[in-house]
């Protein structure tokens, strides 16, 4: 096989091993309420606005750092953590960045964490995109990717014993599932029973590693087999599809029946990360994708019935850009830390008085010093 | 006051914290039904029941992990490493989330997480059961690392760690386990983290230390008092870190001389931590220079008896320590 051809093959399996459409087709049963697919949709609609604007931002280097998008998987994001009460948990990658949106979170503090101030809920500590928050429930995300789902069943852990129905919903990519805490963490849920919502976002690429490369299974669902649990294969791109299978798995959850998998397969239209120019895809692979946009997907569905209109679409627009503009404003404002913050909340006491006045005990040296 | 062992103190402090408090549950392997390879949580899951004495599967990074998670919501989870040489797996657990999710969310999110952790050598345990490895968790900041050296301290300090809001490494040592006794008192008391305590009196040199050396060297202070009719003072960290660094500066500043007794490597070990402070703080204070009782630096405790020993440190190798220092 030439390179050539063998560059061809890969992509073709990869075409031909991610389009579960149909067989979500049949499970889709009686048509979602009007209300419900209004709300998914202005969702992925926002967490799109919100996305592409902060990626142009960094471009302008307005903020520094990086970032990573997850435009082409909203419907993933978005159907999964919709339904979640105020008292449930997320626990996000680095790529959710947008499940604040979900959560509640005001865009002024998310665009606040993105500029590093000191108005962010982190005060500047975290990477663009690595916060959690506390009165949300969300958990603040690291960069080694199971982290999030391994503290996340302890989590669930807890509501399991103090008896409450809350539940646990994890996004974390298809690469996560690699790891060693990855299976310690599933397989204490699955041996518990414990009230967690695995999603696999399947978007084909660990930063330049394919899927095929990742695991020797071809869906990755099938993983929960080996730990007793449910799991489930959904197209990605599809919000109804994928609202179903969380709504199902969450119920599942909080009714104490135990966690299940979701892997959601689908695909990030952008690099890894803003400087990543992801040249290891195909052309043929990246436009086959973009053909199947959720929010161009669930608009053409919306439309069949009637309830979406192109004027009723800028109309949001135009609010999230108002929303998003002032949230820039607000970062831009604000001030960063000062240099010394960065002693803080190290622990429950303070260590600034420890590393910037240490006392010298030498007659000499006291002397000298001071 | 009942006379009671480093076990039995460990055993104690933790029924009197969960009866106390119904937010604390303990997790690790083996802990529940058979109360611990050592017998450190012996009749807890029976008191307490299954939920609160919960015997995980066999994977460090998931007790860890649940841990951080439980704590996150609401709960004072206290974890069980087995073995300090199991600790591994639970690396990202420990060093990458509980250690910095307080200082990544800006003291919004915490996870006050006790591990007890077993650690040390001198029980022929060879290279996988006999490891301390302190120094890992005093290098990472945002964990307080504890290491008591006595039934006494090993129930204060342990109650301590449970109230603590930050999460907590608590290495206790298998050799001290069931050696000593002590009294201690059956009833609640605290020993604050974060202070050292001077265990022997002494105005002639500074001996510093924590665990099971510290037992060994105070045998060598008796010795060295006895034989010799030399003074020691000597000084149990009891916390590793953060470090209480003005009780053996304060000491050094009236002795003049320094010996560090450990049981970790010797490179970048605390012995090598406490001289640098010494010279930074006190350099004038000192007569002599800071000698460190260390193990070599080799990859793991072999398991034949002169191997082992060869590796340990001894009364007969601090006491030598303290003579070449006092003779500078």
């Amino acid at each position: 096989m030439t390179d050539n051809e063998r560059s061809r093959f890969s992509h073709r399996e990869m075409l031909l091993t991610d389009d579960p459409r149909e067989a979500n087709a049949a499970k889709s049963g009686a048509a979602l309420d009007d209300s419900i697919l209004r709300r998914l949709y202005s969702y992925m609609l926002k967490c799109r606005t919100v996305e592409e604007r902060i990626r142009i931002l960094f471009r302008q280097s307005r903020f520094s750092g990086n970032y990573f998008s997850a435009v082409g998987q909203e419907a993933t994001e978005v159907g999964t953590t919709v339904d979640l009460l105020p008292e449930d948990t997320i626990a996000p990658s680095h790529r959710n960045f947008v499940t604040h949106i979900m959560k509640g979170t005001p865009l002024k503090l998310m665009f606040a964490n993105l500029f590093m101030r000191r108005t962010s809920p982190d005060q500047g500590r975290c990477a663009p995109a690595h916060l959690g928050s506390a009165p949300l429930n969300v958990i603040t995300p690291a960069s080694t990717v199971a982290a999030q789902f391994a503290i996340g069943v302890g989590v669930a852990l807890a509501y399991q014993l103090q008896k409450r129905s809350n539940v646990v919903v994890a996004l974390s990519g298809e690469g996560s599932t690699s790891l060693g805490s990855w299976h310690e963490a599933i397989n204490f849920a699955g041996v518990r029973r414990l009230p967690i919502v695995a999603v696999v976002e399947n978007n084909l690429w660990a930063e330049s590693v394919p899927a095929r490369l990742q695991s020797a299974v071809e869906g990755f669902s099938l993983k929960a087999q080996g730990y007793g649990i449910p799991g489930i294969t959904v197209d990605g791109n599809d919000v109804i599809a994928v609202y179903r299978a969380a709504r199902e798995a969450i119920a599942r959850a909080r009714g104490g029946n135990g966690p299940t998998l979701i892997e959601c397969k689908t695909y990030r239209w952008y690099g890894h990360s803003e400087i990543d120019p992801a040249k290891y895809r195909s052309v043929e692979e990246l436009e086959h994708w973009k053909a199947r946009d959720p929010i161009v997907a669930t608009e053409r569905k919306m439309n069949e019935r009637g309830i979406w209109s192109e004027a009723w679409k800028q109309e949001q627009l135009v609010r999230f850009n108002v929303e998003i503009d002032e949230a820039i404003e607000f970062a831009e404002k604000s001030p960063y830390p000062e240099p010394e913050d960065a002693l803080d909340h190290v622990f429950s006491f303070s260590i600034r008085e420890r590393e910037l006045n240490r006392k010298m005990w030498s007659p000499q040296l006291l002397q000298k010093v001071g | 006051m009942p006379l009671m062992t480093y076990l039995d103190a460990i055993n104690s402090a933790l029924r009197e914290e969960m009866a106390r408090d119904e937010r604390i549950f303990m997790i690790g392997e083996d802990v529940g039904l058979m109360g611990g390879v050592f017998k450190a949580t012996k009749g807890l899951q029976e008191q307490f029941g299954i939920d609160r004495v919960i015997d995980s599967p066999l994977a460090e990074g998931a007790i860890v992990s649940s841990s951080i998670g439980a704590a996150l919501a609401g709960m004072r989870p206290v974890a069980e490493i087995q073995f300090a040489d199991f600790i591994t797996p639970a690396m990202d657990a420990i060093t990458e989330q509980a250690a910095r999710l307080r200082y990544r969310s800006a003291g919004t999110q915490t996870c006050p997480i006790t591990v007890r952790v077993c650690y040390g050598g001198g029980v022929g345990g060879g290279l996988y059961h006999s490891q301390t490895n302190t120094t890992w968790f005093i290098h990472t900041p945002g964990l307080i690392v504890v290491a008591p050296s006595s039934p006494y301290d090993a129930k204060g300090l342990l109650k301590a760690a449970i109230r603590d809001d930050n999460p907590i490494l608590f290495f206790e040592h298998k050799k001290l386990y069931r050696s000593i006794k002590e009294e201690v008192p059956a009833d609640d008391y605290i020993v604050p983290l974060l202070k050292a305590a001077i265990k022997r009196k002494g105005a002639d040199i500074t001996a510093i230390s924590y665990g099971y050396t510290l037992q060994l060297t105070l045998q060598a202070a008796e010795r060295m008092h006895v034989e010799q009719g030399v003074e020691v003072e000597v000084i149990d960290l009891r916390t590793l870190s953060p470090l209480d660094s003005e009780t053996f500066l304060e000491s050094v500043s009236r002795t003049n001389r320094v010996v560090v007794v450990y049981e970790d490597n010797r490179t970048l070990g605390i012995g090598a931590e406490i001289s640098a402070i010494i010279v930074e703080e006190a350099f004038d204070c000192l007569d002599a220079p800071i000698v460190r009782v260390a193990p070599p630096d080799i990859p793991a405790i072999p398991a034949a008896p002169p191997l082992e020993a060869f590796y340990m440190p001894s009364v007969e190798k601090i006491v030598a320590a303290l003579k070449r220092t006092l003779e500078y």
